[in-house]
């Protein structure tokens, strides 16, 4: 049993339809840019900025119409297994140098809330601690026996520390399977911020044991306990967006479905034949150990004939995300260069056509910034390059031609552009309005105050990410390490000081266009305010972005009502916290 | 129940390895091959140095 995959044919119909349509929105942004930008004479810089408007507007326009094809289908009601389960599976909890009283309190939450099924002996948790920090590890050595004690988890709760982290994730995923894979039929991979229902991993099983050529299963996870208003909002628009795309990509995907690196089961055994990554040739940032190695790992099972799936019907699946920008940068700078370390991989031997288009997609989403970045910087200084305009252009007539404006058609492509990006998020408030989704945010009214304070603010942010995603790829391009000055408190709260210290730098790059625009083109400066102008405020929108926030907007349903597993996790770290202070001591 | 309190009870590297061990139960898992061997054909064959540009060995 399992959410049906959609028959081959189709799914390969509705690929070549999204492609096909965000290729052609692309290519009419180009020739509209085109003929804009030729009004005043043709030049080198015209065909560069339209190919880089090609290209940005492709990268937008496969986003919105993946989410206007999640629009179009319900995550099917797939009808529950009520049966035994009798495989063995091992609930695989990574961990590197996080608060192991935080992590473990999900690992006694999620064994609590897998007991309650009544399967909780069919489960092991494995904490595979790969922590170089020793005072962190001897504060996991010392959680970990509470959390034996507190769960009676002796020889189902395991602790295994590598002595050197080789491969990092995937090399710590690896030594499980290696020295312990053989005792299981299924893994549940987690991130140390993961949290499931038990109910949630029981399914999961049902599904892998209903689909035996299912070699892993991903769930859609949500992220909650977000605090600031960063993470809070990030929190809202994953929990009200994020299941549409996913609609959207789940159409698309066929048996070639992603894997995101946790929350997600695989086959053991399927696993281990298909996914032992080798260390690619050459240094890195392009070669040595395989960064995002989940990208791959999806692409292996399918190379070798496992179908890999997302279901996004499944409930109960969490995850905890960044509380302000700058983490939220450091995160995406890692995950930058694995993505681009995967154009090694495009033409991999063997790989499923849709694998090495994930490949693509996952490297556009970081390059794409940089072409929006190389389109402004054009924009700028195109006038230095441009031809004198030619008032008399046609020969012995007396009579001076003006140019026709074209600002109309610049205008057209800006709502054009603006359309791809802020109209399918219209459409998944108005969708969920009418199915009632919405009332979990809050109602139909909370959720549009929600969802256009969220249009607002992500506005207002995205040249702050569009520079440390382009510093970032400059970064990986040259072989940099990320070098970031800021350090949040526990609760994600930034001063402006440590906002300055990690933003001064986009401050100087807005200051610089405004400057510059002024300078070579003024007529330009009104249209780069909505860039110039947040880069010109980043710290203060980094600093202020990181306070609590307060106020009813943003409301998520596990907000609105936690999860069972949550309530859980909640009373296993109050019980614990109070202890904290006498095993501290005691180490 | 051991009281976690006094660790100069026990040691608690130890127990921690003894009680946390694994399942001995090892699988394979051999590596993929991802990179492809380089390729010869194509414009590759016409940086190759031919016969004219190698040097000459012996007499």
């Amino acid at each position: 049993m399992g959410a049906p995959l959609a028959p081959a044919g189709r799914v390969h119909v509705t690929r070549i339809l999204v492609l096909a349509a965000a290729l052609l929105a692309a290519a009419l942004a180009f020739v509209v840019f085109l003929q804009f930008g030729a009004s005043d004479g043709f030049d080198a810089f015209d065909p560069l900025r339209a190919g880089l408007i090609f290209a940005s507007t492709f990268w937008l326009a496969w986003g919105a119409f993946t989410a206007l094809l999640g629009l179009t289908t319900q995550p099917p009601a797939v009808p529950r297994d009520p049966g035994p389960v009798r495989a063995m599976t091992a609930v695989l909890v990574p961990v590197y140098n996080e608060d192991p009283v935080a992590t473990f309190a999900r690992i006694a939450a999620m064994d609590a809330s897998l007991r309650a099924t009544g399967f909780g002996d069919r489960f092991h948790f494995a904490i595979l601690s790969d922590t170089r920090n020793d005072e962190v590890a001897a504060r996991e050595r010392i959680w970990f026996l509470r959390l034996l004690a507190d769960t009676h988890g002796e020889g189902r709760i395991f602790y295994r520390r590598r002595t050197s982290n080789k491969g990092r994730k995937a090399g710590n995923i690896e030594d499980f399977i290696k020295r312990a894979g053989a005792a299981y039929t299924y893994a549940i991979i987690l991130d140390a911020d993961s949290l499931m229902e038990g109910a949630t991993m029981v399914e999961m099983v049902r599904r892998m044991e209903a689909a035996p050529e299912l070699g892993l299963l991903q769930t859609l996870p949500k992220v909650i306990r977000a605090r600031s208003r960063f993470g809070r909002i990030m929190q809202f628009a994953g929990s009200f967006y994020s299941p549409v795309f996913a609609r959207g990509l789940a159409m698309m995907q066929g048996r070639t479905g992603p894997f995101w690196g946790h929350n997600a089961i695989t086959r053991v055994r399927a696993f281990a034949e298909s996914c032992g990554l080798p260390e690619l040739s050459g240094r890195p940032p392009f070669g040595g150990h395989i960064l995002s190695h989940d990208y791959v790992e999806a692409a292996l099972l399918a190379r070798a004939g496992w179908t890999v799936r997302v279901d996004d019907d499944l409930q109960g699946s969490y995850e905890e995300a960044p509380e302000n920008i700058i983490d939220h940068a450091k995160r995406d700078r890692r995950w930058c260069q694995g993505n681009l370390q995967h154009a090694r991989l495009i033409f991999a031997p063997g790989l499923r056509g849709w694998s090495r288009f994930v490949f693509l997609q996952g490297i556009l989403a970081y390059i794409s910034p940089v072409f929006w970045l190389a389109f402004l910087a054009a924009s700028i200084a195109a006038p230095l390059f441009a031809p004198p305009i030619d008032y008399f252009p046609i020969e012995y007539w007396p009579f001076p031609v003006i140019p026709v404006s074209q600002v109309s058609k610049a205008l057209g492509l800006a709502i054009g552009i603006g359309g791809l990006l802020f109209l399918p998020k219209l459409l998944i408030l108005a969708d969920a309005a009418l199915r009632g989704r919405a009332r979990g945010f809050g109602g139909g009214f909370r959720a549009l105050q929600s969802t256009m304070a969220e249009l607002v603010f992500s506005s207002i942010t995205a040249p702050i990410f569009l520079m440390f995603q382009t510093r970032s790829v400059l970064q990986v391009l040259r072989g940099a390490d990320g070098g970031w000055p800021a350090q949040s408190r526990g609760d994600g709260t930034l001063s402006f000081g440590d906002a300055w210290a990690a933003s001064h730098w986009i401050v100087t790059s807005g200051g610089a266009v405004l400057a510059f625009a002024q300078w070579l083109s003024p007529q330009l400066v009104p249209w780069l305010m909505p860039v110039a102008l947040p880069m010109v405020l980043a710290p203060v929108i980094i600093a202020l972005s990181s306070r609590p926030s307060r106020g009813g907007l943003f409301l998520t349903p596990a907000e609105a009502s936690p999860a069972p597993v949550m309530g859980l996790h909640d009373a296993v770290l109050r019980r614990w916290q109070a202890e904290t202070v006498a095993l501290h001591a005691a180490a | 129940m051991m009281d976690l309190a006094q660790p100069d009870q026990f040691d608690l590297d130890r127990l921690a390895e003894d009680l946390g061990r694994l399942p001995d139960a090892p699988l394979a898992m051999p590596l993929q091959q991802l990179e492809s061997a380089p390729r010869r054909g194509g414009l590759m064959a016409l940086l190759r140095p031919g016969a004219a540009w190698l040097r000459k060995a012996g007499h």
